[in-house]
């Protein structure tokens, strides 16, 4: 995938590079040799001839651009880098965020990388270079254990029709809640992970072939921590009276899992038994106080707005894109009487509803 | 795994409304000690919010109604105690009686053919006092005289129907006529009045001054409780922004119009439901009468006035839309400000 980027590099060049006027002759030499060097596609030459206009202009950004993406051509990551930083020092252009962003993520800088690709699809990217960014986004975001928002990039990766292997085991590592990238995965693991991810892959398509996969699934890796969790999410879409014993065992087999946990909350208030879903909500958002839906099945089971209203906005905080958390804020400031609030959070809510529209954006 | 995005909001969405959970007292049971609410709350429009076939009063008054549409006509005859529903094209026709009437103006029949409940292709709408295409319908084509009459309703669409527009015709989640009350009586609500009705018989608690297992006070709710709680068969905020019902169709469902006004103020109880609408009386359409639940907020300082009007704030702020081809015209809930030219605020 990240080859479909690469390919990307010179048509960006051109659509995010002003050419400033040069001023000097002997710069106006070495770069048109630098140009024609790359354009001849004889990258040694044409990196060094492009260091060389670099030290007589250092304020050149398209010079920085160029040096940069012949770095990432070449998989020398952590030279490019320094040449997009320098880049968006001078330009301030998605296009440049986004390259720092993959050299950050291929060079292991994760949290600059996560923070710098946010900021290149906030900026708006070419429609080729946007699936790239998004795809890297949700390794990225599994990786820092932020999986329900990796989901909604994974999510709108499916939709757009990629289909790699690379992606199922992203899909499967997200869907295990496992903080790690595809090259990271234990070897004897990685068979399971993407057989989880397949048929996440399946259930996201809406292919009807979801609940035979699934049943693949479950017989080949009945024991496998997160796979009931799995099988129990899926089922409250298609049969949730089947979720609750799916969750139950889950935690026989995964007793510290707090999703599991979480979910069970949600189902036991569903049914009408408050106290012992209060039990399971509460335990859950004490284990893992980062998991927003433990954080979100505490926040609704609380009689006491104020408190529940404050579980909620930590859900919110580590998932803002859930439509379910700004629902249920919603809900929660209105009762307060913090209506300014309430409106915020069902504007937020329509919004989320509409982007994710099935019959397309309204 | 946390795909409560994925699966948390289609199990919130299906989840039926609960009603009826407790055995019934009755209403004549309630009107022991509630005359005047027992009194007028049975004519009222969710009181006769179904029709059983000797009392569906629309049909009774046009014995005789015809339609025709797609290459189908329509007629619904009165004959004795029944309706008879009818649609023919150029092959043939189908004749079923009209089980019920849904609705109390604009109403809606649901028959049966074949066990399954089938909602009708067309309505009786009173502005025209006519037959037309069923609200939401209008753009179905039928392929054959069984698709012209109507729309086969899912286990859970029908279970919905009953459960919101009768009493006791719902239990455990699924639909018992054989225990239907037509429309919403007492116990559609206020839950729990013959474990109440038992209770106040019990002298020693009487003595004691105790009333214990009151049903739940409704009178004590915000706006936002109140709209969630008459939501559940008028349609939730939530619901509609989940199923995604964008556009002026959107003006049917009062509670999700009236959240997205400025004034919504959750937690108070002047722009609840109940500060405009009693339950228990036939909907006023007095505009002005409607001006006091306005000002019980606006006549206070520091209020800016309105500069056009002081009175029949709804006539302007609360305007009308008309849906299905001008037939049906609801009240948008969506308090504001209207000016010329804005589109439909959704």
């Amino acid at each position: 995938m990240r080859g479909a980027g690469k390919g990307l590099v010179w048509l960006l060049g051109c659509l995010v590079i002003v050419v400033p006027a040069c001023r000097a002759a002997t710069f106006e030499e070495i770069a048109r040799q630098a140009a024609a060097a790359r354009d001849a596609d004889h990258v040694p030459e044409a990196i060094d001839l492009y260091r060389q206009a670099l030290q007589l202009k250092p304020d050149w950004p398209e010079g920085w651009f160029y040096l940069g993406t012949l770095f990432y051509d070449s998989d020398r990551y952590a030279e490019a880098q320094p040449a997009f930083a320098q880049f968006v020092n001078l330009a301030d252009k998605p296009a440049g965020w986004a390259f720092l962003g993959l050299c950050e993520f291929e060079t292991g800088g994760y949290a600059q990388a996560h923070e710098h690709l946010q900021k290149a699809l906030d900026g708006g990217l070419a429609p080729e270079i946007e699936g790239v960014v998004r795809f890297h986004q949700a390794l990225l975001l599994t990786r820092l254990g932020l999986f329900d928002q990796a989901l909604h990039w994974y999510q709108a990766i499916v939709r757009s029709g990629i289909h790699d292997p690379t992606l199922m085991a992203g899909l499967g590592l997200n869907s295990l809640d496992k903080p790690m990238l595809p090259k990271e995965a234990p070897p004897d693991q990685r068979e399971f992970i993407d057989s989880v991810g397949r048929t996440v892959f399946t259930w996201l398509s809406g292919d009807r072939k979801t609940e035979a996969d699934f049943h693949t699934l479950m017989a080949t890796y009945p024991n496998a921590p997160g796979i009931h969790n799995l099988y129990a999410t899926y089922l409250l879409g298609t049969h949730p009276e089947d979720a609750m014993p799916e969750l139950r065992s889950e935690l026989e087999v995964n007793p510290g899992s707090v999703e599991a946990r979480a979910m069970l909350a949600l189902l036991l208030l569903q049914d009408g038994h408050p106290d012992d879903a209060a039990a399971y909500a509460k335990k859950a958002a004490a284990d893992q106080p980062s998991c927003p839906l433990a954080q979100y099945a505490y926040g609704l089971i609380l009689a006491d707005s104020h408190e529940a209203a404050e579980h909620l906005e930590i859900a919110e905080r580590l998932d803002p894109f859930n439509f379910e958390y700004h629902v249920a804020l919603a809900h929660a400031y209105s009762r307060l009487g913090r209506n300014d609030d309430a409106r915020r959070e069902r504007k937020a809510s329509i919004q989320l509803a509409r982007e994710n529209d099935p019959r397309g954006a309204r | 795994m946390a795909r409560v995005s994925l699966a948390l909001g289609i199990w919130l969405a299906v989840t039926a409304v609960a009603h009826g959970a407790k055995p019934y007292a009755g209403p004549a049971a309630c009107a022991t000690c509630h005359p005047a609410q027992a009194q007028s709350q049975p004519k009222s429009g969710m009181g006769k919010a179904i029709e059983l076939p000797p009392e569906q009063e629309n049909l009774k008054a046009h014995p005789k109604l015809a339609f025709e549409k797609n290459g189908y006509s329509y007629t619904i005859e009165r004959k004795g105690e029944q309706s008879i529903y009818t649609v023919r094209d150029a092959a043939g026709e189908l004749s079923l009686p009209i089980r019920y009437a849904f609705g109390v103006h604009m109403q809606t029949f649901v028959f049966q053919y074949k066990v399954r409940f089938y909602e009708s292709m067309v309505s009786y709408y009173p502005k025209l006092s006519a037959l037309a295409i069923t609200l939401g319908d209008e753009q179905l084509r039928p392929r054959n005289l069984v698709e012209a009459m109507g729309r086969e309703t899912s286990n859970r669409e029908i279970t919905v129907c009953f459960d919101c527009h009768g009493t006791g015709g719902v239990t455990e989640g699924r639909v018992t006529l054989e225990s239907l009350k037509p429309g919403v009586t007492c116990e559609h609500c206020h839950a729990g009045a013959a474990e109440h009705m038992s209770n106040v018989s019990n002298m020693s608690n009487k003595t004691q001054g105790k009333v214990a297992a009151l049903p739940a006070k409704l009178g004590e709710m915000g706006a936002e409780d109140m709209s969630a709680y008459c939501g559940q068969c008028h349609r939730t905020w939530e619901f509609i922004v989940r199923a995604r019902e964008w556009g002026e169709v959107n003006v049917r469902f009062a509670p999700y119009r009236l959240a997205n006004s400025k004034c919504f103020l959750g937690a108070d109880k002047r722009i609840r439901c109940s500060a405009c609408h009693d339950p228990h009386a036939s909907l006023a359409h007095d505009e002005a009468g409607y001006d006091r639940v306005c000002l019980s907020c606006h006549a206070l300082q520091p209020q800016k006035p309105c500069p056009v009007s002081k009175k029949d704030c709804v006539s302007c702020h609360m305007p009308k839309v008309t849906l299905s081809d001008g037939h049906a015209v609801f009240t948008d809930h969506q308090i504001r400000i209207v000016r010329p030219g804005d589109a439909y605020p959704n």
